[in-house]
């Protein structure tokens, strides 16, 4: 660069940022939006949604197994985790399903691996680098695609995928406002890239930010857990009425190799009291038509218990589902506990990458790479 | 002819180093370039400091053995010492007179990828980087086979688990696709013969040596890209390097990492190819074609490259005086910003360039560099930060590639303009 050059850039006139990304679609009110909840470490699905009807199940589990006399029976020969009570309501207004003996086929064991192989969409044996939300999202909509409440952005992954990762809203306005607009352009596709995203994060700023300058009341206290504040932040978002059709919160824990019921119980509070909590504030603001919230796991965990009064890594499980429009009942029939697999694990009978074509298609409709896979009337 | 001018001298030492570093530049500049280039191929090797305490394989691997209490203290050991592992390699990346064995080992890192969450082996992984350290510069023949019994690979990839009763093709496979031909250069039927020539290699499990179990090697007679016989672990190898697609592979790789990120130029890999094949895979040969090529050097191609976190992230403080984070603080933003070391997302490694970018990681990537520079930017007061006395025209040629793509600060001062240069786009790029 010479001299000249220099002094022409440096006297330019500030840039005159562009206005915040404006969706076409009217933001807010009426969006669907889908709430994912990640339970890390592989949750029990059998003492979530429970086979109590089955003698195998007590037989294969004598320490670890939900007394007949606690399980909160629905139905078809299944029950719910007693510490799920607070769900219960939400049953019984058919606003509530699960996914049974869901999974994919050749179940791999390691957490990290089979995390990977639920947030791309994988098989077992390939690598995706984008996560399944990016896939189906990307290029589709304009705006912000995602938040996520902690570090990883999981299904969000893609550099296409506009999605944030934050502890709070509070931090992320902070962060944020040390990004200054810019006119997507370059001369390169490297520079190009870098500027479209630099806008893109500008204006998500800007819309949290105005947004969540006259924060609106949710008239529900959630509980104090991280689980609770993290799905309060996110029913504050969607109040507000800001422009995000994904979000991903987690509660991690549910690895129970030993003394497995204390662990889950606790977890299962947590869960079904911020769930509870979040039901409502979104049926207070009139927009639980508008949400479905999603659970979902790497692995469930071995039929049978180990001798720590736990249980060690699995392949199928359950998902959870709430919302307005969500058609309640139990989707996908009960792996059998007579037919296990060679390590004693349960078959799947349902592949996961059915209820994210189902999500992808009949809830948010976006793109569905999913679509030989089918879909289920969940919602 | 070819005197590298202080631009040209930048672009050699951003591409092949840590961090445009001043040093560095003002070294090169002013030389031909085929010996500026040849300065950088021969950059004397900094020896990498002890590693930190860890567990051997034989302690760690009969606990986890053992049952659900002592698996789940090897897997909070391994945690540990896999974090104070990458540790050891920012504060490698931080201190090396020879930053480009460090870009060349990281290359290979993500080449022949291994992970501590998979193998949960920090000390093997240690173990690894030597081996890729030792060979960065060397010949890729031997690297692969050394790497093909390298006791990480064989947990990572299921090697130690190949055998003649129960083969598994993982190695294989990732062997054809990842390390040698690539997808569409080799059948199904490929993969499978190669595995049962790698049957029977596994790793002790007192000492974590890797041993080869004669009877679990099934030496029946295969038909292996054309060839056929009774082949063992380095038959196989060799006949790979026989083919002309794996110097193309590897040309390939080097064009995308120190080149531009988009499609290679398939005339200009065959030409690299042929120079690395017929020095007999001396990997110094194909950085040293690569290098001096005319496609390395053309202006189209500065400032395509995205820089990695590690650019960013330690880059910038080799090159600044600025104060720099602790190294757990840097792991963890290795980690926030995509690329925790030892620990790739999956075999193939990081795909780099533009997905090092999204939304969230330009986030953090801005976070960082905001933090780093901002201090007290006003010019008359002296905060003991000194940075290079030359014309601010020249500060902006040295911190950007290509022209800066926000508008610079009209107040003058070289803190507060370096500070607004590091949040150019431009500063992202190599």
């Amino acid at each position: 660069m010479n001299r000249r050059e220099f002094l022409t850039l440096a006297a330019a006139l500030p840039f005159m940022g562009m206005l915040p990304m404006t969706t076409a679609k009217a933001g807010g009110q009426g969006q669907r939006i889908l709430v994912l909840v990640r339970l890390a470490g592989g949750n029990d699905g059998m003492n979530t949604l429970i086979p109590h009807a089955d003698p195998l199940y007590y037989q294969l589990r004598p320490t670890v197994a939900i007394p007949p006399h606690q399980v909160l029976d629905i139905g078809q020969g299944m029950g719910l985790n007693p510490y799920l009570q607070a769900l219960k309501p939400l049953w019984d207004a058919g606003q509530m399903a699960f996914v049974q003996g869901v999974g994919y086929p050749q179940g791999d064991l390691s957490h990290f691996r089979s995390n990977d192989i639920w947030e791309t969409a994988s098989s077992a044996n390939t690598y995706l680098d984008d996560g399944w939300v990016a896939q189906a999202i990307s290029g589709k909509s304009n705006g912000l695609h995602g938040v996520v409440m902690g570090e990883q952005l999981g299904p969000l992954t893609g550099k296409d995928c506009h999605a944030l990762a934050m502890q709070s809203p509070q931090v992320f306005l902070s962060q944020v406002s040390l990004v200054d607009d810019i006119a997507p352009g370059g001369s390169t596709p490297a520079l190009a890239h870098l500027t479209s995203v630099q806008h893109q994060l500008y204006a998500a700023g800007q819309q949290l930010g105005s947004k969540l300058a006259h924060p609106v009341g949710l008239g529900v206290n959630f509980a104090t857990s991280e689980i609770g504040r993290d799905l309060e932040s996110v029913a504050k978002l969607i109040v507000s009425g800001v422009d995000i059709p994904v979000y991903l919160v987690t509660l991690d824990g549910f690895d129970t190799h030993v003394n497995q019921n204390v662990t889950q119980s606790n977890l299962l509070h947590h869960l079904a009291g911020g769930l509870s909590s979040f039901a409502q504030a979104m049926q207070r603001a009139g927009r639980w038509n508008d949400v479905v919230v999603m659970t979902y796991s790497e692995f469930g965990r071995r039929a049978q218990e180990n001798h720590g009064k736990g249980t060690d890594h699995g392949t199928a499980s359950v998902q959870l589902l709430l919302g307005g429009r969500v058609h309640g009942g139990i989707y996908g029939d009960a792996p059998r506990l007579n037919e296990l697999d060679a390590d004693g694990n349960l078959h799947h009978t349902v592949d996961f990458r059915k209820v994210y074509s189902t999500l992808a298609q009949n809830w948010l409709g976006i793109g569905n790479p999913w679509g030989k896979f089918g879909t289920l009337p969940l919602v | 002819m070819d005197i590298l001018t202080f631009g040209e001298a930048r672009h050699l030492v951003a591409r092949t180093g840590l961090g445009a570093e001043w040093e560095l530049i003002g070294r090169l500049q002013g030389k031909p370039r085929a010996e500026a280039v040849e300065m950088v191929l021969q950059q004397a090797v900094s020896p990498p400091k002890a590693p930190p305490p860890m567990t051997p394989w034989h302690k760690l691997e009969p606990m986890r053995l053992m049952d659900a209490q002592n698996r789940k203290r090897a897997w909070i050991i391994a945690q540990d010492e896999g974090k104070r592992l990458q540790g050891w390699w920012v504060e490698q990346l931080l201190a090396t007179r020879s930053p480009f064995i460090e870009r060349m080992t990281l290359f290979w890192h993500n080449h022949f990828t291994s992970s501590i969450q998979k193998t949960l082996q920090p000390s093997l992984l240690h173990k690894q980087n030597l081996l890729l350290r030792q060979h960065a510069l060397g010949n890729y023949a031997e690297l692969l086979h050394a790497m093909a019994k390298d006791p990480a690979m064989l947990v990572y990839l299921d090697g130690y688990q190949n055998t003649k009763a129960s083969p598994n093709e993982n190695f294989a496979r990732e062997l054809l696709e990842l390390f040698t031909l690539g997808r569409g250069h080799y059948s199904e039927a490929d993969v499978r013969a190669a595995a049962k020539a790698f049957t029977g290699w596994g790793v002790d499990n007192n000492t974590g040596q890797v041993v080869f179990h004669a009877e679990q090697h099934d030496a029946s007679r295969v038909s292996f890209l054309g060839k056929s016989g009774s082949f063992n672990a380095d038959d196989i190898i060799n006949i790979l390097l026989e083919q002309p697609r794996t110097a193309e592979l590897v040309s390939e790789k080097v064009w995308r990492n120190f080149v531009n990120n988009g499609s290679p130029d398939g005339a200009v890999i065959k030409v690299w190819a042929q120079a690395f094949r017929g020095s007999g895979y001396d990997i110094r040969t194909l950085m040293r074609t690569a290098l001096n090529s005319d496609a390395f050097w053309a202006a189209r191609n500065r400032g395509t490259l995205v820089k990695s976190p590690v650019e960013i992230l330690l880059g910038t403080v080799r090159m600044l005086p600025y104060p720099r984070e602790s190294t757990t603080e840097l792991v963890n933003l290795c980690r926030l910003l995509g690329q925790e070391l030892f620990d790739p997302p999956n075999v193939r490694g990081w795909r780099g360039g533009d997905n090092w970018i999204s939304t969230q990681t330009l986030l953090v990537r801005t976070s960082y560099l905001t933090k780093l520079s901002r201090g007290n930017l006003n010019q008359r007061v002296d905060t003991g930060l000194h940075l290079p006395n030359v014309p601010p025209e020249q500060l902006v040629e040295w911190l950007l590639p290509v022209r800066p793509v926000q508008a610079l600060p009209s107040i003058p001062g070289d803190r507060r303009l370096v500070h607004a240069l590091l949040l150019d786009p431009a500063f992202q790029v190599s």
